[in-house]
């Protein structure tokens, strides 16, 4: 029998675990026992003495590379790390988890890329761990770990406010009746079996909840749980004593596998093979439809969301960052831009003519703007843009088309290509991508047909923006 | 009835002659001291704001004195309504505006009859959707003067971010097409949103065949064409018998998706969404006048038989000269 501690090492169970091992002394130390398992294991494919982990430490890290790997690698071969879906690796993986997650909590805070990758990692090994179970087991399983998640037999869906806030999952995708959560067949067959007619109440059930959604739930309570766990670790961490310097020394080992990809695989290679979008100067024509038309200003009502929280990450990653969606790695705005320049010559002005033409001018009446901007750069609540106070305030990220739709529905007039993308930026990079192979084509072919229409800051290193085009967004997105 | 703006010596008359204090619905005047008021004294916009109010009576002076052009509360409650500090909860409100209906029959320039009716046809069905799918109470609705307000003030979702009440919007008006294919022991199944007699498809459901009915050959739709919507005008009075299956395939089932996946997107404006996510808005005060068409914002006890025009005018607008 599984334990549910192999799914969830957050239920009671996986505390006990970590409670039995009581403290940080010895966890470096060999574990033959963790070893051998590794090794017998009849899937695993061992290429090197060296891959396989022997200590919790080790296992740790091999949680987050098997993620990465997985994501990066196009050679990714999942039977090196079979012995992650071993459930008799159980009670070193729990520790190994707990080990992550405070390590995360304490070096990264929740806000970080390491907490993105350690939650949306813990997900896919959940579901990876469940496909590997018999239908029965998985079943047995997936009803346990929820009745220990849900507390109770009805749930009401305000429960789920943290998932939904966050985006884990959608209110449209449960099944809701008087504000409850319907998930077991008899309740199902109580509540709607008489309105449905021609089909089989149980069949019904089957498609519309049956495996599947619970799974999701399940899987997606698990990710909220850990998300929250190293919250709770960030926020203890900040008020007690030094970490231990394990915590530290593992956290920076995991941030060097996070690293790796840009390295080893070039960004992105997993997905369509193609190179970065690199930093270069704004090409207008390449803007999309609700750019362009902010950049002509706005009447009154929508002034302050068009520009400053619109504009101001649109304007600033296009010229400095076009690719953060799919590197996937937060940055500064000095990390692109060091002495601000670009920063102050070309994206400040940009935006400062937009708010210029809105009607009416929206500094005119509203001066504390510009603060506000600054603090979408990353600069704090501060009117002027110092190196000092970055940080202080995040870069936000542009709003997807989603978002804009709601906020600001009447910059939304799509055309074609708006169709392809699911955030603005993809939009940019797709059409720069577009203008330059354009402009590769007609250079090949005659001489005559000169691309006018390409000759604007496209750099030559600029790439495909990747085959899929649909960006999806980041979880802490603006 | 023409609905044309008041002028000062109405606004005052109604202010002193006809509203009261007490007009004003018993979830504010109980909660006075917690929310952020604003004015608008001259017809452009609400610029009086963090106004707060000890008591109902400082309320009730400032309007007899004032008689604002418009008059708003916060949807906030807040430890410090004056600085807006110590945000605590808010309502949850979905604003109906008549003028901003997507698919409107009446094709007015302002508000009128028609398209007031139509608004609160949507209402009744967000309404049912609050109640029935999402389990909340605690529900008010308000004429605002040229709409709808639905204020939810159930302590299960006061508290919610943005995030989620952007997600309950969707949710509400039906803005995702749901999925059709589904599986389920490796088999692939189709089932069409009319199909599924509850939840989210249903709502959907319900939505488009609101939208359907009303639609015009003028109504844009994204990728819509002229022909499609000769067709759904040919084939709709199918819909009354909800025959779906045959509607969907006069249409044509790839016509038939085009056309669900614009009203979806079309969906989004049935409510101001904006409103809903905003976390600090201030809103109408129920009770008050909207100047701009001289109707009184007034809480709804019974929508079914509630008419503007029968319960929302005020009586300076019977004594005008020119009626």
């Amino acid at each position: 029998m599984v334990s549910i501690s192999f799914l969830n090492p957050l239920s009671p169970e996986g505390k006990d675990i970590v409670r039995e091992l009581g403290s940080f002394d010895g966890i470096s130390q060999d574990i033959p026992e963790l070893r051998r398992l590794v090794t017998r294991n009849p899937s695993q494919e061992i290429v090197a003495d060296e891959e396989i982990p022997s200590n919790y430490l080790e296992l740790a890290l091999k949680r987050i590379e098997w993620y990465v790997k997985k994501k990066n690698d196009r050679e990714f071969n999942s039977r090196r790390y079979s012995f992650l879906s071993d459930q008799d690796i159980t009670k070193y993986d729990v520790i190994s988890f707990y080990l992550l997650c405070q390590s995360i909590g304490v070096k990264f805070g929740p806000n970080s890329r390491e907490t993105r990758v350690m939650v949306e990692a813990q997900g896919d090994l959940v579901q990876e761990r469940l496909g590997k179970l018999s239908l029965q087991e998985g079943r047995l399983m997936v009803d346990q770990s929820l009745q220990l998640l849900l507390k109770g037999d009805t749930v009401h869906w305000t429960f789920f406010q943290e998932l939904l806030s966050t985006r884990k999952i959608r209110l449209t995708e449960l099944v809701l009746d008087q504000g409850e959560l319907v998930l077991n067949q008899e309740d199902f067959i109580d509540r709607f079996g008489s309105r449905i007619k021609h089909r089989n109440p149980s069949s019904m059930y089957q498609l519309l909840i049956g495996d599947e959604l619970k799974e999701l739930l399940m899987v997606k309570m698990i990710m909220q749980e850990t998300e929250d766990y190293i919250k709770q670790v960030h926020e203890k961490a900040r008020i007690m004593v030094e970490p231990n310097p394990i915590l530290l020394e593992l956290a920076e080992e995991v941030a060097k596998i996070l690293a790796e990809p840009m390295q080893s695989y070039g960004y992105g290679s997993g997905r369509g093979g193609s190179g970065p979008m690199k930093a270069g100067p704004l090409n207008s024509q390449a803007f999309p439809p609700c750019v362009k038309k902010a950049l002509e200003g706005i009447k009154s009502g929508g002034r302050n969301d068009a520009i400053v929280l619109f504009m101001t990450p649109f304007v600033s990653y296009a010229r400095l960052y076009p690719d953060v969606f799919r590197m996937n790695l937060s940055k500064r705005v000095s990390d692109q831009d060091p002495q601000l320049e670009i920063t102050e010559k070309e994206i400040l002005p940009l935006i400062y003519e937009a708010a210029q033409r809105c009607v009416p001018p929206l500094f005119e009446d509203q001066p504390q703007e510009k603060v506000n901007i600054n603090a979408k750069l990353g600069f704090g609540m501060h009117s002027e843009l110092k190196m000092e106070h970055e940080g202080e305030t995040t870069w936000y990220t542009p709003m997807s088309c989603e978002k804009i739709k709601l906020h600001l529905p009447h910059l939304c007039r799509p055309d074609d290509v708006c169709k392809k993308i699911g955030n603005p930026l993809s939009y940019y990079n797709r059409m720069l991508w577009e203008v330059r192979t354009l402009k590769k084509a007609d250079d090949s072919g005659s001489t005559t047909a000169s691309a006018e229409n390409s000759s604007e800051g496209v750099g030559d290193d600029n790439d495909s923006p990747g085959k899929d085009g649909t960006t999806p967004d980041k979880p802490g997105e603006a | 009835m023409e609905l044309k703006p008041a002028t000062p010596n109405e606004r005052r008359q109604y202010y002193r002659e006809e509203w009261d204090v007490k007009n004003v619905p018993d979830f504010i005047r109980n909660t006075l001291i917690q929310r952020e008021f604003g004015f608008d004294h001259i017809g452009r916009g609400p610029n009086d704001r963090y106004r707060v109010f000890r008591n109902s009576d400082d309320l009730r002076k400032f309007m007899r004195v004032r008689t604002p052009f418009a008059a708003y509360s916060s949807v906030a409650f807040y430890n410090n309504p004056k600085r807006r500090g110590g945000w605590l909860k808010a309502e949850l409100v979905f604003d109906v505006d008549a003028k901003d209906i997507p698919i409107r029959s009446c094709g007015c320039d302002n508000v009128c009859e028609i398209c007031l009716n139509q608004a609160k046809d949507i209402v009744m069905g967000l309404l049912d959707t609050l109640q029935g799918d999402l389990g909340l109470k605690n529900i008010n609705v308000v004429y605002s003067g040229r709409g709808y307000h639905i204020r939810v003030l159930d302590d299960a979702v006061m508290a919610m971010d943005s995030d989620v009440r952007s997600q309950i919007v969707k949710y509400l008006v039906g803005a995702d097409v749901p999925r059709s294919e589904y599986s389920s022991h490796g088999m692939k199944y189709n089932l069409e949103h009319f199909t599924i007699p509850f939840g989210y498809p249903q709502v959907f459901t319900h939505r488009v065949k609101q939208a359907l009915l009303n639609l015009t050959l003028d109504t844009e739709i994204d990728d819509v064409s002229k022909d499609i919507k000769k067709a759904v005008i040919k084939h709709r009075e199918l819909l009354y018998d909800d025959q779906w299956g045959i509607f969907r395939k006069a249409i044509g089932p790839v016509r038939y998706a085009r056309l669900v996946k614009g009203i979806a997107s079309l969906n989004l404006t049935l409510v101001d969404a904006k409103v809903s996510i905003d976390l600090k808005r201030i809103l109408r005060l129920p009770s008050s006048l909207h100047s701009g068409v001289s109707m009184k914002s007034t809480l709804i006890k019974n929508l079914e038989t509630f008419d503007p025009f029968q319960n929302a005018v005020p009586k300076f607008v019977y004594e005008r000269d020119d009626k």
